[in-house]
């Protein structure tokens, strides 16, 4: 006798019989068992499987400017973004401004606050530049580097590497002559355009709208759509969608417009614009990882190395000194 | 396997969930704008409605007809379907973090899609075995994809097309999807 079998004898003969009452009460607990077996099977599997919960983290984390400058109160931007994970508020970024508090937002559904002034300015891009003259060797800016971006050894001249500096201000705060200067970073701009508007200049004609009229696109050697691309001209995603970096700029789409858009040159921008947010993202992505390396270095070898210098410990080497002399 | 073959084909094509039976009409609607995310979607359905077909047949022939409770049949499979979505999706998260950040929000989505349950619930209604309730809801799964991923390319070319104001967005999906499915109209004809 199987089973079903069993529960078949069960039921039909002694529950089945007694009526609505008893009838119901085996649906009930025919759910409560499913249920329960459900539930159980689900609480297994979820400590079997344990749910990866950095990705909210990484999420934040690769949209924070990943200068590790410390100015949120936290040791660098990881940390932040966990902080923020937990609760945190997010406009304690002064590198990454309104630009990234608007970001936040969006991502994590919370309201726009403006940023927090207590932790600094929104500057442009700097780096340190060390005034090779006055250093002395000290080292005290090489541990405080959060990007090791610093080469030096004792008693000789330090320097910055300037690919790596993220311009975090953090080596000023420990160096005892002050030779240190945050030097902003000339930007290049995307208005430079290298070529000019072909045969219109000169024939003064008006631009109209873009008709949509799709003369554009037969006439593009590369197959793209010039009238897409151009309608898409702001949105730096749509772009790449529509694969912009094909573009081999023959202003052959210029020749043939209507309404005398200066297409090639829209593209030029853009590709100008999409090299900066290439160029950004590579700079961030390599200077998280150097500030991942410090940081694990420091957490492995606390006894070689000296911990990242705090606000008051230049004042106490000074002291130390001076009590020495 | 002639038998599996005409259930197959009769539920891409002449029984299409979507566009006959209008059925997983949410997922379809929500799911479509991106072609990516309707593959991922896709994906995401043929396997939750595949094992659901099988689980719900299970649950009805050894516990729900044995205990008479035939009457609890829409709350019991929704009860196990929803806890199998959440299961695979767990799974999926711990072993496929790609394809899960391309599912993402469509995993938990599926416990709510009409399709799933009305799939189990057909599979009863018609007397299904097994072996016909899997093959039944693979093709079921199999036209839902079709069906998202045909639409999602359709309106990845919306995106181009110049469309006049008062037909843009939902409008012009819904004229389409109406085409759409008036061409699936052609199908009926091949009996099944």
């Amino acid at each position: 006798m199987t089973f079903v079998d069993s529960l078949d004898t069960l039921v039909g003969a002694t529950l089945l019989d007694n009526g609505l009452l008893i009838n119901s009460l085996i649906g009930v607990v025919t759910m409560t068992v499913i249920g329960c077996l459900c539930a159980l099977l689900l609480e297994r599997a979820a400590r079997r499987y344990q749910a990866d919960e950095l990705t909210i983290v990484d999420l934040i984390n690769v949209r924070l400017p990943q200068t590790q400058c410390a100015q949120c109160g936290y040791p660098g931007c990881r940390p932040y973004a966990e902080a923020i994970k937990q609760g945190a508020p997010i406009n304690q970024c002064p590198p990454g401004g309104e630009a990234l508090i608007k970001n936040l937002a969006n991502l994590l559904g919370r309201p726009i606050l403006p940023l927090d002034t207590d932790r600094g300015e929104t500057q442009p891009p700097r780096i340190a530049v060390i005034r090779e003259a006055d250093c002395i060797g000290c080292t005290l800016c090489i541990p405080a580097c959060p990007v090791d971006a610093i080469i030096g050894a004792p008693q000789l001249m330090h320097s910055v590497i300037a690919a790596d500096c993220t311009g975090c201000d953090l080596c000023l705060e420990p160096c005892p002559v002050d030779c240190i200067d945050m030097v902003e970073v000339q930007q290049t701009g995307v208005t430079a355009l290298r070529l000019p508007r072909i045969d219109q200049d000169d024939l003064n004609l008006v631009e109209y709208p873009c008709i949509h009229c799709g003369l554009c696109e037969p006439a593009c050697p590369r197959e793209l759509a010039p009238q897409l691309l151009h309608w898409h001209r702001t949105e730096p995603e749509k772009m790449v969608d529509l694969n912009l970096s094909a573009c081999i700029e023959c202003r052959l789409c210029d020749r043939v417009c209507p309404s005398n858009i200066p297409l090639t040159a829209t593209f030029q921008v853009a590709k100008e614009t999409q090299r900066q947010l290439i160029d950004e993202a590579s700079m961030a992505a390599s200077a998280q990882l150097r500030f991942e390396q410090h940081t694990q270095r420091s957490l492995t070898s606390t006894t070689t190395l000296r911990a990242r210098p705090q606000k008051g410990d230049r004042k106490a080497l000074l002291n130390a000194l001076r009590k020495d002399s | 396997m002639t038998d599996a073959l005409a259930i197959l084909l009769g539920t891409i094509f002449v029984n299409n969930f979507v566009m006959v039976q209008f059925l997983g009409l949410c997922p379809f609607m929500g799911a479509s704008q991106k072609l990516d995310s309707a593959i991922g979607m896709a994906a995401a359905t043929t396997f939750v409605l595949t094992l659901a077909c099988a689980i719900s047949y299970l649950l009805e022939h050894y516990l729900l007809q044995p205990l008479g409770l035939e009457y609890l049949r829409i709350i019991a499979f929704i009860v196990t379907i929803a806890a199998l979505v959440q299961f695979s999706e767990l799974v999926i998260r711990a072993t496929q973090p790609v394809l899960h950040q391309v599912l993402g929000l469509f995993i938990p989505l599926i416990t709510t899609n009409c399709a799933v349950l009305g799939v189990a619930l057909l599979n009863v209604r018609q007397n299904h075995s097994l072996f016909e309730s899997i093959f039944y809801g693979l093709g079921a799964a199999v036209g839902f994809s079709l069906m998202l991923i045909v639409f999602a390319a359709l309106r990845e070319r919306q995106t181009g097309a110049d469309i006049p104001a008062p037909f843009q967005g939902a409008a012009i999906n819904m004229i389409t999807a109406g085409l759409l499915s008036l061409a699936f109209m052609g199908f009926t004809g091949m009996g099944a």
